[in-house]
This record gives C-alpha cells, sequence and structure tokens, in this order.
C-alpha cells in the first residue's frame, strides 16, 4: 500500500509546529510573608511560593500557560488576572471575582488555563478588592519570535514601577471608604519603587542597545520616567507595537506599559541615573518627608560613582502617547454600531462615603458572578436588566464597532482600563475641555491611524473617546485602574456577545471554578440575585448605600415646625405673663 | 452691605439700649412724681443728675469693656482658637444663651422695682433729715446715692447682656461690620426710648416690653441650639478632617448619622453675608440641623414656658404691702388714685406718665 505524502507530512509539520509553543506550567502557593522594600519599614506581604517579589511569567507567543494557584493566605480570598490578555474563548480565567469566577478562599485551590497569541509587556495582579498593592502583581512578558524590532536591540530588560504602602490595603481600604473620608481622598503612599526595591543598578555595556520593558504595577501614582541624558525611542505599548518615537521622558499612569529602546553611550566614563517620579497631582495631602522619586543607575562602570539625580525644573517634556502610531497602522473604526457614553463623577451616598459613579451607578459586586448569570439563563442572557443594576451592565452584539465616550466630572486624572481588548484611543482632550461634544469641530478631527492600547488616561474634567471591536465574546470589565477607585465603584460591566458565549463555554468550565463557589456558597445560578425562576425579579440583589436626601425629608419638616411651634408656645406665654396684671392679696 | 453693617447688631443694640431708656425714662417720671415741683426741688434736682450719671458711667464702663472684649477676641483671641473654634463658640453661646434667659425676664416687672425705689427714695429723704448714722458706712452711701446706682446697675447690666449677645451671635462676622450697627443700634433704642417717654399715651408701653422681651427669648433660644450645634459640628470636624471643611455647605460638610434635615443652600456660614446670616443669628437657623441643635432648641422653650408658668403662679400667691399708693399699681380695674381714670391700655405706667402731664 502505498502512503499518501500528505498523510506522512502532516503529523510531521504538526509535530514541528507543537515544538515551537510550549506549555508553561507555573506552580503558585499565595501566601503571607515580609518584605523591607524601602528601607523604611519591615511589613506584611503577599509572596508567591515564599518569596517576594513575586515571580516572572516569561512566555513565548503561542505558549500555553497554566497557573495552579493554592491560596495559603489563612484570611483572605485571592484571584490572579492577567492584565492586557485577551483571553480570546477563555474568559473564565481572566480573573475578577463576581464577575468571571468566585474568589479563591483560604485553602481552596484554582487553575488558570489559556493560551497567549499576543506577545508584548503585560503584567499578572490579585483581582480581588483592593488586594494587590499588598505585594500580589508581577510582570508578565510574552516573547515574540518574529519581533519587528528583533534586530534593533541587545538585550531585553524589565522595570517595574510602583508607589508602595506602609500600612496594609484592608486597613487603609476601611479608612478610605469610610464617613470619616468624606472627600474620598485616597492614601498618599510613602515611597516609590523600581522592581520592588531602590537605588536599582542595571549593568550596561558601552554601544550595546537595551530594550526596557517598563511596567507600572502601583496602586495608584502614575510616575513620570526618565533616563538622564539618554532617550528612549517608544517601540510598544500596552503589548502594541508601535512606530519608534523618540522620547525625553513618559507618563506612565497605573497599569501602563512602555517598551522603549534605549542606545547605550559609546564610553564608560560615568554612570547615569533613571528615575520614576510619582505624579504628586494625584496626592490629597503631601506629608513631610515624604520622596515621591526612586533612583536607578545604568551602570557602565560600577568603580565610578552613582551621581544623584539631577532636579528638573518641571514635567513639560512628558510624552503624549496619544500622539503613538501602531506599528500595524490599523486605521481608525469609522462606522460605530454601539455607542455608550459614561459621565463619571464622585459623590457621597447616604452612608457617609464618597462612591465613584458612571452615570450615577457605582459598581457593586453582584450575588452571582456575571459569568455564570451569562451561562445559566438561556435567551434572556441579552437582557442587560438581569445582570443587576449596579453592575452597571452594557450588553455587546458580536462584531460590532463599539464606542465608548467617557465624560470626566472630577477634577482628577484617571486611568481607564478595559478587559478582553485593546482599544483604538480616537480621542482625548485637554485638562477642563467638558464633555465631548460631537458637533464640535475640532473634537472630531480624529487621527486615521490612532494608537492602540489598554490602559489610557483621561485628564481631568476633560474626555476621551475609545473604540473596539467586539470580537472577543466574555464578560469584560471596563474600569478605573486606581485601586481606590475600584473599590469605590468606577466600573462597568460589558457582556460581549452572550449567547456566542454560552455555546462557547456552557459545560466547559473546570470543576475547581465550581469548587471554589461552593466552598464560598456563592450561587452560581440565576441572575444577579440569585433568582432562577424569574430573572427579571431583582429582589434581593445587591446594592449600594443609597442616596443622600435631596432636602427636607418627612423628619426634617416635622422638626422644623414643631420647632416653630414651640417658639410660638414660648412667645405666647411670655406675653401672657408680661400683659397679666399684677394681682395682690388683700387681706 | 453685609461687612460694614451686622443687622443682628443693630437688632440687639436697639433693643438693649431701648431697654435702658424705658427704665432711665421710667425712673425720671418717677422722681418727678414723688419729688415734683410740690416737694423738694433740690432732692429732685440732685437725683436726677444722680440718675443720669449712673446712666452714662454705666454706658462708658460697657463700652469699654464691649470694646475691650470684642477687641481680643478679634486680634489675638480668633488665632488663639482656630483650632477649637467650634468649642469656644459652642460654649460661649450656651453660656450667653442661659444667662440671657434668666436676666431678661425682669424687665417685665418693671412696676415692682417702683416700690423698691420709693422706699430707697425714702430712705434718702429721711437720711438728709436726721445725721444719726442708719447702718454702716457703706449701706448709708449707697442709700444716699440710691438713684446713682440703680440706673448705672441696669446700665451696666443691659450692656453686659448685649456684649454677650454680640459676641454670640457676631463671631462668625467681621470685626468691621459691628461698630456702625451698634452706634445705629444705640441710637435707635435712645430715640425711641425718648419718644416713648414723651408720647406715651400712643404706644403701649406694656406691650412694647413684651414684644422686646419675646424677641431676646427667640435670639437666647436660637443661641442655645446653636451653641449645641457648634460643639457636634466640632466633633465632626475632628473625625473628618480636611474633608469637611473642603465640602463648604454639601455632603461631606456634616455627619449624616446625625442630622436632621440638611440642604445645600442657606449656610450661615457660606451664605453668612446674606439674610441666611441673620436667620441664623435671630432664630438659630442652620442649613444642617442636628438632633442635638432641634432638641435642644425645644428643649429651651420648654423650660422658658415652665420658668414663667411658675413665675405666674408664684406672683399669684404674692401677699404686696397694701399702702394706699400701691393700689394705684393694680389694672385698670382698680382705678384708686382719685380722680383719675386709668388709661384704654390699663397700664400704671401709662397713668402715671399721663398724671405728669396733666
Amino acid at each position: 500500500m502505498a502512503i499518501s505524502l500528505t498523510s506522512f507530512l502532516l503529523p510531521i509539520c504538526l509535530f514541528i509546529s507543537l515544538a515551537r509553543t510550549a506549555t508553561l506550567t507555573y506552580d503558585f502557593d499565595v501566601a503571607w510573608t515580609h518584605a523591607n522594600p524601602d528601607g523604611q519599614y519591615n511589613r506584611p506581604v503577599i509572596g508567591i511560593n515564599g518569596q517576594w517579589p513575586i515571580p516572572s511569567i516569561v512566555a513565548t507567543k503561542g505558549d500555553q500557560v497554566i497557573v495552579n494557584v493554592k491560596n495559603s493566605l489563612r484570611n483572605e480570598s485571592t484571584s490572579l488576572h492577567f492584565h492586557g490578555l485577551y483571553m480570546n474563548g477563555t474568559t473564565h480565567m481572566d480573573g475578577p471575582v463576581a464577575v468571571t469566577q468566585c474568589g479563591i478562599l483560604p485553602g481552596s485551590s484554582f487553575t488558570y488555563n489559556f493560551t497567549i497569541d499576543q506577545p508584548g509587556t503585560y503584567w499578572y495582579h490579585s483581582h480581588v478588592r483592593g488586594q494587590y498593592p499588598d505585594g500580589l502583581r508581577g510582570p508578565l512578558i510574552v516573547k515574540d519570535p518574529e519581533n519587528p524590532f528583533k534586530g534593533q536591540y541587545d538585550e531585553e530588560v524589565v522595570l517595574t514601577f510602583s508607589d508602595w504602602y506602609h500600612e496594609s490595603m484592608p486597613k487603609l481600604m476601611s479608612g478610605f471608604i469610610s464617613i470619616a473620608n468624606p472627600s474620598g481622598a485616597e492614601p498618599v503612599p510613602q515611597a516609590a519603587l523600581v522592581n520592588d526595591t531602590q537605588n536599582l543598578s542595571v549593568k550596561i555595556e558601552p554601544g550595546k542597545t537595551y530594550m526596557f520593558r517598563m511596567i507600572n504595577i502601583g496602586a495608584f501614582a502614575a510616575q513620570y520616567v526618565w533616563f538622564e541624558d539618554h532617550t528612549m525611542r517608544i517601540v510598544e505599548v500596552d503589548g502594541i507595537y508601535t512606530e519608534p518615537m523618540d522620547a525625553e521622558m513618559l507618563y506612565v499612569t497605573a497599569a501602563q506599559r512602555y517598551s522603549v529602546l534605549v542606545t547605550a553611550k559609546n564610553d564608560t566614563s560615568s554612570n547615569f541615573a533613571f528615575v520614576g517620579s510619582m505624579d504628586e497631582d494625584l496626592f490629597d495631602v503631601f506629608p513631610d518627608g515624604l520622596n515621591p522619586n526612586v533612583t536607578g543607575w545604568l551602570v557602565y562602570d560600577d568603580t565610578k560613582a552613582k551621581p544623584e539625580a539631577k532636579l528638573i525644573d518641571s514635567f513639560d517634556s512628558q510624552f503624549d502617547d496619544f500622539t503613538l502610531v501602531p506599528y500595524d497602522k490599523e486605521s481608525i473604526y469609522s462606522n460605530v454600531d454601539q455607542s455608550i457614553t459614561l459621565d463619571m463623577k464622585m459623590d457621597n451616598l447616604n452612608d457617609g462615603a464618597n462612591y465613584a459613579f458612571f452615570n450615577d451607578i457605582t459598581y457593586v459586586a453582584p450575588k452571582v458572578p456575571t459569568l455564570y448569570t451569562t451561562l445559566s439563563t438561556s435567551a434572556n442572557a441579552t437582557n442587560p436588566l438581569i445582570y443587576g443594576y449596579n453592575t452597571n451592565p452594557f450588553v455587546l452584539s458580536q462584531n460590532q464597532v463599539v464606542e465608548i465616550i467617557l465624560n470626566n466630572d472630577d477634577p482628577g486624572k484617571h486611568p481607564f482600563h478595559l478587559h478582553g481588548h485593546a482599544f483604538q484611543v480616537i480621542a482625548r482632550s485637554e485638562e477642563e475641555a467638558g464633555a465631548f461634544d460631537p458637533n464640535n469641530a475640532t473634537q472630531i478631527a480624529f487621527a486615521a491611524t490612532p494608537i492602540r492600547r489598554d490602559t489610557v488616561l483621561v485628564r481631568p474634567n476633560g474626555h476621551i473617546v475609545l473604540r473596539f471591536q467586539s470580537n472577543n465574546p466574555g464578560i469584560w470589565l471596563f474600569h478605573c485602574h486606581l485601586e481606590w477607585h475600584m473599590a469605590s465603584g468606577l466600573a462597568i460591566t460589558l457582556i460581549e456577545a452572550p449567547l456566542t458565549l454560552q455555546s462557547q463555554l456552557s459545560g466547559k468550565i473546570p470543576q475547581d471554578h465550581w469548587d471554589v463557589c461552593k466552598a464560598g456558597d456563592v450561587p452560581v445560578v440565576g441572575n444577579a440575585a440569585g433568582n432562577t425562576v424569574d430573572v427579571l425579579d431583582l429582589t434581593g440583589e445587591n446594592k449600594s448605600p443609597g442616596e443622600l436626601p435631596a432636602g427636607f425629608t418627612g423628619r426634617g419638616i416635622v422638626a422644623l415646625v414643631f420647632s416653630c411651634l414651640s417658639a410660638f408656645v414660648g412667645m405666647a406665654v411670655i406675653g401672657w405673663y408680661g400683659l397679666k396684671p399684677i394681682e395682690k392679696k388683700t387681706k | 452691605m453685609p461687612n460694614v453693617f451686622a443687622v443682628p447688631v443693630f437688632f440687639i443694640c436697639f433693643r438693649e439700649c431701648l431697654e435702658c431708656s424705658i427704665i432711665v425714662s421710667v425712673l425720671l417720671a418717677f422722681l418727678k412724681q414723688t419729688l415734683g415741683p410740690k416737694h423738694d426741688a433740690a432732692a429732685h434736682k440732685r437725683l436726677v443728675r444722680q440718675v443720669w450719671a449712673g446712666v452714662g458711667l454705666g454706658v462708658l464702663i460697657c463700652l469699654i469693656i464691649c470694646a475691650g472684649v470684642i477687641g481680643t477676641f478679634y486680634t489675638a483671641g480668633k488665632n488663639a482658637f482656630e483650632k477649637a473654634e467650634n468649642i469656644w463658640e459652642g460654649v460661649f453661646a450656651l453660656i450667653a444663651s442661659i444667662i440671657i434667659t434668666i436676666m431678661g425676664a425682669a424687665l417685665l416687672r418693671v412696676s415692682k422695682l417702683r416700690d423698691k425705689w420709693r422706699n430707697k427714695i425714702r430712705k434718702v429723704l429721711d437720711d438728709k433729715d436726721t445725721s444719726k448714722p442708719v447702718g454702716g458706712h457703706f449701706k448709708r452711701w449707697s442709700e444716699k446715692y440710691a438713684m446713682f446706682i440703680l440706673p448705672f446697675i441696669t446700665v451696666l447690666r443691659e450692656g453686659i447682656e448685649a456684649v454677650l449677645f454680640i459676641a454670640g451671635v457676631g463671631i462668625g462676622l467681621p470685626a468691621t461690620s459691628i461698630p456702625l450697627a451698634a452706634i445705629c443700634g444705640l441710637g435707635a433704642g435712645a430715640l425711641i426710648g425718648y419718644l416713648i417717654y414723651k408720647g406715651g399715651n400712643k404706644t403701649s408701653l406694656q406691650i412694647f416690653l413684651v414684644a422686646s422681651t419675646c424677641f431676646l427669648y427667640l435670639v437666647a433660644a436660637g443661641l442655645f441650639s446653636k451653641g449645641v450645634w457648634n460643639l457636634e459640628q466640632d466633633a465632626w470636624v475632628k473625625l473628618a478632617g480636611e474633608g469637611a471643611a473642603e465640602a463648604g455647605a454639601g455632603p461631606g460638610s456634616y455627619d449624616i448619622r446625625k442630622s436632621v434635615w440638611h440642604v445645600n443652600f442657606g449656610s450661615p456660614l457660606e451664605d453668612g453675608s446674606g439674610g441666611w446670616g441673620i436667620f441664623n443669628s435671630l432664630f438659630g437657623w442652620q442649613n444642617s440641623a442636628t438632633y442635638g441643635s432641634v432638641i435642644s432648641y425645644n428643649l429651651y422653650w420648654v423650660a422658658v414656658i415652665a420658668g414663667f408658668v411658675y413665675l405666674g403662679g408664684k406672683e399669684r400667691k404674692e401677699v404686696v404691702s397694701d399702702t394706699p399708693e400701691d393700689l394705684s399699681e393694680t389694672s385698670s380695674s382698680h382705678a384708686e388714685l382719685a380722680g383719675k381714670k386709668t388709661s384704654e391700655e390699663g397700664h400704671v405706667v401709662e397713668s402715671n406718665i399721663r398724671e405728669i402731664r396733666a
């Protein structure tokens, strides 16, 4: 019998292609340990396998990654989110608690299993309320054999930038969302770190070009980053390759990434400092003794001195990422199928605390994780009502161009992040520009090839316009990546192609996902209130505290009327006493 | 306008000066009646001069105290207790309110003073005739100069009431707004008092006294409530820190757990220069009322009502000395004074004044 060539060659080809992609398995035992990265204070931190900083995940494009998480924290649930990965077909591995999974309780285990098809610089972190700044965050690098800049650099160096708090997050969080903090003043960090330490030395060889993969893994502070006397050439942002552009100084918000090429000088006569400087505009108060800067050095010759970082006059040379052009020159999505306008503000509710709102709704996690609601409600899954009021849900149809217009009615800078996608940054206004006005000619002069990324800054009292394609069925959060604001409710839920999601994932959720829900007594079927019988009945859903009364309540009117009454009666008695004749008893 | 003329201060000075001028006018009229042209002209003249001397010195000392208190308050004081501003305001308002409450009722019984005065004058006249010392040195001196001491003490008392009031309601007002308002108030009070003395049959003095006393207690009730409110506000500011100051009159400027009502407008602190500040000074209005401020306001009135009812009840049981002249002090149904009909208003003070003119 003749064996056909194709049936012989095909398995060989398959074998070759399989050999190029790997399966990486990580076993992470998440537990408390101690660390003192700024040399000022030894504090408990969340480490992995007894070490902190936690290990980096390094993969190659096309790899399958398996992360087995065991929670040994004893007092907190946990989860992991792989920031920037689209999780195509694996939305249940995305990580946010109450959105795509239940929290992994102490003692429980959970496996994340996904394939990475996108190269670039990413990071992974806890997606339990307010947890990751206690240490559970680290780099996730995806190497690319077909990197367009392959020949242009000699070595890669990962630099993480972060703010750092001495107090632990649960305590800071309870002080932040509290009646005693009515203005919502965010806690100010105590230090800035590079690679979770300070005074880092990076050995540099003359003449070589280095690609620095820079990630802001902080909770709150954006950082200005610059290398003294060296220019940075931007080649990638948030996993999207860009046309190379030179920059003297970068502004990196929390959760953003930049890959830059830096060419070393040809002589080794001196070393050069590089600086991460926290943006103090974000800080409500500026405590004495706070050093907002962290310094590192490009060390050409370690026998030479490491000079102090030079003071600079201003941050005006910061690079505007809006001017970047994606390397693939993808053109702007000009026909919008669905447009979502989000007006954000910060305000107080009737518990006295300060919350954040999109369209007057502050995010509160539902009783049933949103993904499980989609999977258990068949045809009703396309009805946004079933997902609850405070999850702020928007249902997207598949393969549409979706536009998000975000109007920032707050005098603060905010970095917004979309799970599951990179979006085109169509417009970003200056400060104080107000809401987006589609009739304003200057505001709609969009670029032909706008930059794409997954975390973008909106300026104080300004607006941004973002567009993406809904080609990734899943449940995706869109939220502010300042951890304080995530906790105070600045998030919406996008339910993208729920019916397709049902056909993709029904019956395919691994058992350990259900097990962690069971361990926490979390319902996994029904609408946001756990109602399986009538999914339009949301009685019992999780809601935010109520609004402050708009003026006089019944109680107030009664009090005012009663007080006026007492005054009148009092005056009548005075009148009686004053006018009454002074009688005498005569005897 | 609000920065040079504080309306609450005007009203307070007006009222206090009015009280003084009424008492002085009654005193002068009384002297004229008892020591009038038919009697000892020299004694009359001397005593009248004493009255004016007492008034004058009382006014002078009041002005000095007033200037001193307010001056230190606004220069040194305000900085010294900025941190504890709410506590100072609160405690001061409470004390001022209590003192004024106790003192304020006295004016309604002006007529009762006349007995005391009559006895004192008798002693003065007797003392003049005999050379025997009546009691000790001071006692003799005080009896001799009773007509000086009486108005002096009255003016001093009313003046200190005014100072307490002004400090209580004026703490939040700019210092420049007080002098002009005070002077106008004093002037207006003196003028009205003089007019009452002259044209008494047109106005019912006692009704006027009742009205001004009602006003006084209204302000004192507001002060009491404000005092409690200030103390609660101090606790809130200590809890919320910077956030409370930043919030102006909106959410965050008050403790929602203790709130009875809150409206974002009408704050005496933020919009104090307008009508709301006056509303606050006169009636204790707050845009953000607490259980404490509302309950204390009502309890104050309950206490005042109880107090007046008690006083009224007590009087009913009193036995007053029954000399024939005293019968003239009864109400319209007892027109004992020969040939004199009591007026339509029916009160003895009017009839006294009318006597003099008759």
